[in-house]
């Protein structure tokens, strides 16, 4: 056999066995997909979506725009390494090629310098270049043992406490480019074939070293490399590399609309097995910042999952609050996977136990605009009050659906994974909704909101959260405020900014009431209150430190007054505020013009 | 050894304690915040459950300041402790032998609790409403009229962690037994309910009021908490509840509605624990050394404790406090 050495079969072991168990893992996932899976997939693949899905695999597995957001010097770190190795592979495909002809096998490619067959006269540009590359990835390697000692000078203060196999395949990685660096300068020093840097470190050993004694380090050194390369790629399927080829099909089927959902799938497994575990997700965790609760983020929660190990300790201790998945690189739905191994577990209550809703029918009023409270603005009366004194000053007919008590929406139970039991509530709302013949439905609650535009399916029916309903009012002319000089901070509740997108609504409304100066965490990075509902976890006194912690953060702004849009974050706010704290419909009915005055 | 020693605070147990450590030989000096001694027990009525007006409690503790002449520092609130003493807002520092904290409790803001609608609703009160209302000699609705049914709510701000307080505040049973047992001689034909989780009577002649109260004054007590309440059209309050006896929910439309607030920790315990070395308990109210022998000590040399600082206590726990620390600082100060 041409180009063969022996000391190439770990290398190839190490390859073939790696490539068969991602083949394996892969076509099982496939196979295993629910049908509509397989039709979106079909129907997606002839579309524009291929391309734009190729290209986000450049700009992502590759290159890694999104950790360049996070911090420069990381996502260098990432982009030399995938990048940089990737280029490594193809530019040395090429050089093999152009040199070994086509049909050469494929550790001839990869170990292009030892079976390189003649010296070349005048130097050879693709070695310049190669050596280009194997510096640019070892500057990744030097970077990520940087890391490990000062995380901080590359934006991150928490880093992911590895599991053995990950460990493995890491130590193997680490040894692989600087073992390529070694072999390919010992082979220099005998060939004469590298380019400035092995060449260059070539000429240094020719110089100093005993020519058997080159010969047998040179020997041992391909030995020791095509050995690390084994491992690696031995321990890579079981370990988090194995993001590195995962997250090329996940970015594909998510262009094709593919998605996770209430009930686990095999879908999950690409986003599971995406997690490079790069531990971005740790320090936006509030848990992990307010209480030092550091084994429960969405990278502990995945790692857990993905090898069956997954605790209700790890799986209830969680916000979802999603600021988390708003960091995530790799853009992995976090809180649906982690709503739907809730679901997993969960033995579901008898569904008899909601029959007593049947028949029964507690609003009151009519009007083509139904309002829901929601059970938190229920006990948050002030909003509700508010509520009622817009909608007169603006003249609606208002059905009201739970004024007088009414069911829950079903959230806090899907919160809790009991999917089948909330299905049953959220049928009997429904049913309410329709048979009011209502056309909007307006609610106060973030919490409401969300069930109600993602798993109701109301046709016919526009849900809006308030802050919509009140700027369209404004908008509209319907009702007009008094402006005046109070300083408003708003915190965007996690439901409704991160949950629903609604950023700009309130923030338009307190602009026409007053000033508006922001906190130092808001939007999209905004900090979550602490009393969400999804936590079952942590007791009520740590709630209290998270909100805390928010509250200082609200209070430093110099506002005079702390406005949010959810009862659930007033009532969490109050108990830590010294500012008075108001929901935003509060302020605008303090606010309203009394017509005809 | 300085034989002055510093009290924080005027309430009764402050009281107490200066006149015990003045009939030991050591001088007192008392820092109150308010412009008058008395603290909490200022703004009450009568005491459970002997109905005594509070003024015989006060009074002579009063008079035997003045008459024992002990240098009392009335608007003086104390920031922090200070080593040997305390520092005063605008800095000024007293300092003694010895430092005893009886600043007291702070009581639970019911608006917190913004489902029952205290600030919110015309006829919604608390209990310290209407120990200033029967203080002024009227009770009456918000809009004037009197009042044909009350409900009292007990635990508001106690044994509740929505609101991050699990301890129980021990006197507000009793308060609210009381409370009820004056009102319904304020307005025999008015019908009156307690809801409460528990009914908690733990000193003497406590129970025998709270079965006199159902057996003489036929004050109805519904186990079971009042989830949440709104205003009627015409002002009066709807509350909505559950009999958890019966296991049914319950509505009902009241003409006041009292909510029983709890003690909670003192607003100055950190600032003190932060400057004194001393520790805030999980409860919010600071940890004595112990809870047996050394309840009225701090851990921390020359600085003690008396009263409800340290945990909801009545009126004669927290005499009694103030007589036990001051053997405590007559034995340190060797008196």
């Amino acid at each position: 056999m041409a180009y063969y050495d022996s000391f190439v079969i770990p290398f190839l072991a190490g390859t073939v066995f790696m490539f068969a168990v991602i083949a394996w893992k892969w076509c099982r996932w496939i196979w295993l997909l629910p049908s509509e899976d397989k039709r979106a997939i079909s129907k997606g693949v002839f579309t524009s979506a291929t391309p734009k899905a190729v290209w986000e695999v450049i700009s992502e597995s590759l290159l890694h725009r999104k950790i360049f957001r996070v911090n420069p010097l990381l996502g260098y770190m990432h982009m030399s390494l995938a990048f940089g190795w990737f280029l490594l592979i193809v530019v040395g495909w090429i050089e093999a090629a152009v040199e070994l002809g086509a049909g050469t096998p494929l550790h001839a490619h990869v170990f292009f310098r030892y079976f390189d067959p003649g010296a070349h006269a005048g130097g050879n540009p693709f070695a310049t270049v190669m050596d280009l590359l194997l510096l640019m990835v070892l500057s990744g390697v030097v970077l990520a043992w940087f890391k490990r000692v000062r995380s901080r000078a590359m934006g991150m203060k928490r880093t992911t406490r590895h599991v053995l196999v990950d460990r493995v395949a890491l130590t193997a990685l680490w040894f692989v480019f600087p073992l390529r660096l070694a072999a390919e300068s010992f082979m220099a020093a005998i060939k004469h074939n590298g380019g400035f840097l092995t060449g260059g470190l070539g000429d240094l050993i020719a110089a100093h070293m005993d020519p058997a004694v080159i010969a047998g380090v040179n020997s041992v050194l391909w030995w020791l490399y095509s050995f690390a390369l084994g491992t690696f790629f031995v321990a890579m399927p079981f370990s988090r590399y194995m993001h590195i080829f995962t997250e090329i099909p996940l970015i594909f089927l998510r262009r094709y609309k593919v998605r996770s959902g209430d009930h686990t799938k095999s879908f999950d497994n690409f986003q599971i097995q995406a997690c490079s575990r790069c531990g971005i997700c740790i320090d936006p965790c509030q848990l992990q910042r307010d209480l030092g609760i550091g084994d429960v983020q969405s990278v502990y929660f995945l790692r857990d999952r993905r090898y069956g190990r997954l605790s209700d300790k790890v799986l209830d201790n969680c916000l979802m609050c999603g600021r988390c998945e708003v960091k995530c690189p790799v853009g992995i739905e976090l809180n649906t996977l982690r709503s739907n191994s809730r679901q997993e577990r969960v033995d579901s209550p008898a569904l008899t136990r909601y029959d007593y809703l049947k028949g029964t029918d507690r609003s009151s009023g009519s009007g083509r605009v139904g309002y829901f409270a929601g059970c938190m603005t229920l006990l948050t009366p002030v909003t509700l009050r508010s509520m009622e004194r817009i909608f007169a000053a603006a003249g609606e007919d208002v059905w009201w659906a739970d004024r007088d008590g009414a069911s829950c929406c079903g959230r806090p139970l899907k919160l809790s994974g009991e999917v089948n039991a909330a299905r049953r509530i959220m049928e009997y709302n429904k049913e309410q909704f329709a048979a009011h013949g209502i056309s909007t439905l307006v609610t106060s609650c973030p919490i409401c909101l969300k069930v109600f535009r993602e798993d109701y399916a109301l046709e016919g029916i526009e849900v809006l959260h308030h802050t919509e309903y009140i700027l369209r009012l404004l908008e509209q002319g319907r009702i007009a405020l008094n402006a005046g000089d109070t300083v408003y901070t708003y915190h965007d509740p996690c439901e409704l900014g991160r949950g629903s997108g609604i950023y700009d609504e309130p923030r338009q409304i307190l602009g026409m009431a007053g000033k508006l100066v922001e906190p130092e965490h808001s939007r999209s990075d905004a900090m979550c209150c602490g009393s969400s509902l999804a936590n079952t976890v942590i007791d009520d006194g740590q709630q209290l430190r998270i909100g805390a912690a928010m509250t200082t953060e609200l209070e430093r702004t110099g506002a005079g007054c702390i406005v949010t849009a959810c009862p659930l974050c007033k009532k969490a706010i109050v108990r830590n505020a010294t500012l008075p704290v108001a929901d935003i419909s509060q302020i605008v009915a303090e606010r309203l013009q009394v017509s005809g005055t | 050894m300085d034989k002055r020693v510093v009290i924080i605070g005027g309430g009764v147990a402050g009281m107490q304690a200066a006149l015990a450590l003045k009939e030991r030989g050591a001088e007192p000096v008392i820092l109150e915040k308010e412009e008058r001694l008395g603290g909490k027990l200022r703004d009450w009525h009568r005491l459970f459950p002997t109905f005594t007006p509070a003024a015989e409690v006060l009074e002579p503790l009063r008079e035997g300041i003045a008459r024992a002449g002990i240098e009392v520092r009335t608007g003086a609130e104390v920031e922090c402790l200070s080593e040997g003493g305390a520092v005063l807002r605008g800095g000024e520092c007293i300092e003694g032998g010895a430092t005893v904290i009886c600043s007291g409790f702070d009581v639970f803001d019911a608006r917190i609790k913004e489902e029952y609608g205290y600030g919110i609703y015309d006829n919604v009160f608390t209990t310290v409403d209407v120990e200033r209302m029967f203080n002024e000699g009227r009770v009456a609705t918000a809009q004037g009229g009197v009042p044909q049914r009350i409900a009292f709510l007990h635990c508001v701000g106690s044994r509740d962690e929505k609101v991050g307080a699990h301890h129980c505040s021990k006197v507000c049973c009793i308060t609210g037994v009381k409370q009820a047992i004056e009102m319904k001689e304020m307005f025999p034909s008015a019908e009156i309910y307690n809801f409460y989780m528990d009914i908690r009577m733990f000193g003497p002649g406590y129970e025998e009021l709270y079965r006199r109260a159902q057996l003489e004054y036929n004050i109805n007590f519904v186990r079971g908490r009042i989830s949440e309440a709104s205003q009627t059209i015409d002002g009066r309050v709807q509350i909505k509840a559950e009999d958890t006896l019966v296991g049914r929910p319950l509505k009902m439309t009241v003409d006041m509605l009292v909510l029983i607030v709890g003690m909670k920790g003192g607003s100055r315990n950190v600032a003190f624990a932060g400057s004194g070395g001393l520790t805030v308990a999980d409860n919010g109210f600071m940890q004595p050394q112990d809870s047996f022998l050394g309840n009225v000590s701090s851990g921390r040399k020359g600085i003690f404790y008396a009263g409800t600082v340290t945990a909801p206590k009545n009126i004669g726990e927290s005499l009694n406090e103030g007589v036990a620390v001051a053997a405590r600082v007559a034995s340190y100060l060797g008196l």
